[in-house]
């Protein structure tokens, strides 16, 4: 377990006329679950290939704990990556599978299968030891690549390349509650790549957002979503996103555009704005009252509502916005309730 | 209750297939079948005589040496090629501006006729004016393919491997390029080594390339023909006269077309019966493990 820093990172493909990466600058905590956020196309592979060692910066470093590992290839670093599918050995039994990298390590005999009993333990893997890794549904394979990920106890780094892909969305919450337990169990360092807002907010303990412009803020998950520093973080985080008005509609709100969140605004006669109802969805009841999303079509575009609904598609109606994040040239200058 | 269309007609549709495929191998194959329980001793007069054509065959020690060494040949290429094969396959770049040329180079001894790939290596081979001949002589070691039955062996060998070594290697390199990557990338964190990466990654997921691999080689060197009897002749001797050779002089030369019939089937039979064999154990072993 290390922590992580990058230091004015920059990679560009041989060949290509633009830097993939310019200028990264990054820290992570010894024992941090910290999730990579972009777009596709913003670079995080390569960002997870600098990582893992499979390439080389261009300019700048990987340190891990200080230790400048740049130019070490993969099998020095101590990293272990999960990636998009269940990557295992298949003529091996699960135990072989697990054993396999501190067996290339000489540990012997026994501290291997010491580590293997706990680490299948942690994952609950105990009963499928013996099993041909085949054998096993997606899910446990991809269990399974995980605790070989865990395997080494001296691993500087976990990388999880969007490892929940292949996982049937109605077991990716278990995965997800699993990897969270066994990254807090063991204080490993992990860095989660995803393009899944939802994964990282609920998995990570900070998240960065990359852009092809290289990252744009790194916070804790609230502060994310919170406080976006870009107009971009705002509209990329959350499901759906912030609404963005003209700054002047809020009346004190300074900078050239206001963003607040669905659930920061309320339907009121009284509000600031005015639209008629374009769409509503339910998502449940709260105290007897259906809440859900009103979607309100305005002069200034389409605003979500979120909170109890008890208005009908046509009706014109009226939105309070409580909170708010200013923005002047996409950039986050104020934030702050409103009266 | 189904309400599938019947329609017969259907079959009709199939009546092109059927009648090509009675003509191209089940009329020959039941010619040969007829003509192997007969004695034939022109165009009128034959009679029939049961498996005695077979009984012949089976107990005549000029079959039996052509076999075992049909066996020793094959299992002999085989065991060179596979590896051989999968280890030039290894060491092809996978996206290099190169590949396609290397894959080009790699299969031009598979475009060459075979009887020229015989003449070319009986003229290469040659100890008085082949390249490949003279070099060995003049390192001082004493080689001559027309007088040493080793010395024919080996080459014979040899050109087997060059010709058909590309084809496994083809097949195999299709067969690497199919992995994913991050398999490598994971093996690489792992610190396996390249034998382990051979192993436990690339000759797992090689299998079904590689049984198709075997079975092509081992059915072809087992029907040999052309490039021992460009090279050799069959010669020294008969120390290099494979099956297919002494089937055609018995059938083409002596025209003994009964005995030659029965030695077709029996050919045909093990040719089938080792292919069954290798691909039962295949078969087997894949439904064996859990």
């Amino acid at each position: 377990m290390s922590s992580i820093e990058l230091k004015n990172l920059r990679f560009c493909y041989p060949g290509a006329d633009e830097d993939t990466l310019s200028d990264l600058n990054l820290q992570i905590a010894n024992g941090e679950a910290h999730a990579l956020l972009g777009a596709s196309g913003a670079g995080k592979t390569t960002l997870l290939n600098l990582l893992s060692g499979l390439l080389v910066p261009t300019a700048g470093q990987v340190l891990f704990d200080g230790r400048d590992v740049s130019e070490l290839p993969g099998r020095e670093r101590a990293v272990a990556q999960v990636f998009q599918f269940p990557v295992l050995y298949e003529a091996m039994s699960v135990a072989e599978n697990l054993a396999f990298p501190l067996r290339n390590r000489g540990l012997d005999a026994e501290a291997i299968s010491a580590r293997v009993a706990y680490v299948s333990d942690e994952l609950e893997l105990g009963d499928r030891l013996a099993r041909k890794a085949t054998s096993l549904s997606l899910f446990e394979k991809q269990l399974v690549a995980v605790g070989k990920a865990l395997m080494r106890p001296d691993v500087s780094l976990v990388l999880l390349d969007e490892p929940l892909t292949a996982v049937e969305p109605r077991i990716k919450w278990r995965l997800r509650q699993t990897l969270r337990k066994v990254q807090a169990d063991l204080g490993v360092t992990m860095i989660y790549v995803t393009h899944d807002q939802t994964e990282a907010l609920t998995f990570a303990d900070r998240v960065s957002v990359l852009t092809a412009d290289g990252i744009v803020q790194t916070g804790s998950p609230r502060e994310v979503y919170q406080s976006p520093a870009q107009e971009f973080v705002g509209h990329f985080v959350g499901s759906p996103g912030m609404n963005f008005i003209p700054a002047n509609v809020l009346q004190t709100v300074p900078g050239d555009r206001a963003g607040f969140r669905p659930e920061w605004a309320s339907i009121d006669p009284g509000g600031q704005l005015a639209g008629s109802v374009g769409r509503v969805s339910l998502l449940g009841t709260r105290g007897g009252v259906a809440e859900g999303l009103v979607t309100v079509f305005t002069e200034h575009g389409e605003v979500n509502v979120r909170g109890p609904v008890e208005v009908q598609e046509g009706d014109a109606v009226g939105i309070r916005v409580d909170r708010y994040v200013a923005f002047a040239n996409e950039l986050r200058i104020a934030e702050g309730e409103l009266a | 209750m189904s309400y599938k269309p019947q329609n017969n007609r259907a079959w009709l549709g199939v009546l092109p297939v059927l009648l090509i495929v009675a003509f191209s191998a089940v009329v020959p194959l039941m010619t040969v079948i007829n003509y192997s329980v007969q004695d034939i001793l022109d165009f009128n007069t034959r009679f029939f005589v049961g498996f005695e054509w077979y009984v012949q065959t089976l107990n005549d020690e000029r079959f039996i040496e052509a076999f075992g060494r049909q066996l020793a040949f094959s299992f002999t290429v085989l065991a060179l090629e596979i590896p051989l094969g999968i280890a030039v396959a290894r060491g092809i770049p996978k996206n290099s501006r190169l590949t396609p040329l290397i894959l080009i180079v790699l299969a031009l001894p598979l475009l060459i006729p075979w009887n020229v790939v015989g003449t070319i290596w009986q003229i290469f081979a040659r100890s008085d004016i082949g390249l490949l001949g003279v070099a060995i002589n003049a390192m001082g070691i004493s080689y001559n393919y027309t007088s040493e039955p080793l010395h024919a062996w080996l080459t014979l060998v040899a050109m087997d491997v060059w010709h058909w070594t590309s084809l496994v290697a083809l097949l195999a390199f299709a067969g690497l390029t199919a992995i994913p990557q991050p398999y490598y990338q994971a093996a690489e964190l792992d610190g396996a080594s390249s034998w382990q990466v051979l192993r436990y990654v690339e000759l797992p997921r090689l299998r079904g390339v590689l049984i198709i691999a075997v079975l092509l080689r081992l059915m072809d060197s087992f029907m040999i023909y052309t490039e021992p009897f460009v090279l050799t002749g069959g010669g020294p001797g008969n120390t290099t006269t494979f099956l297919s050779q002494y089937l055609a002089t018995m059938a083409v030369g002596q025209f003994d077309l009964g005995p030659a019939a029965a030695f077709s089937v029996i050919y045909f039979l093990f040719i089938l019966l080792f292919c069954w064999l290798f691909y039962q154990s295949v078969v087997k072993r894949d439904e064996e493990t859990p």
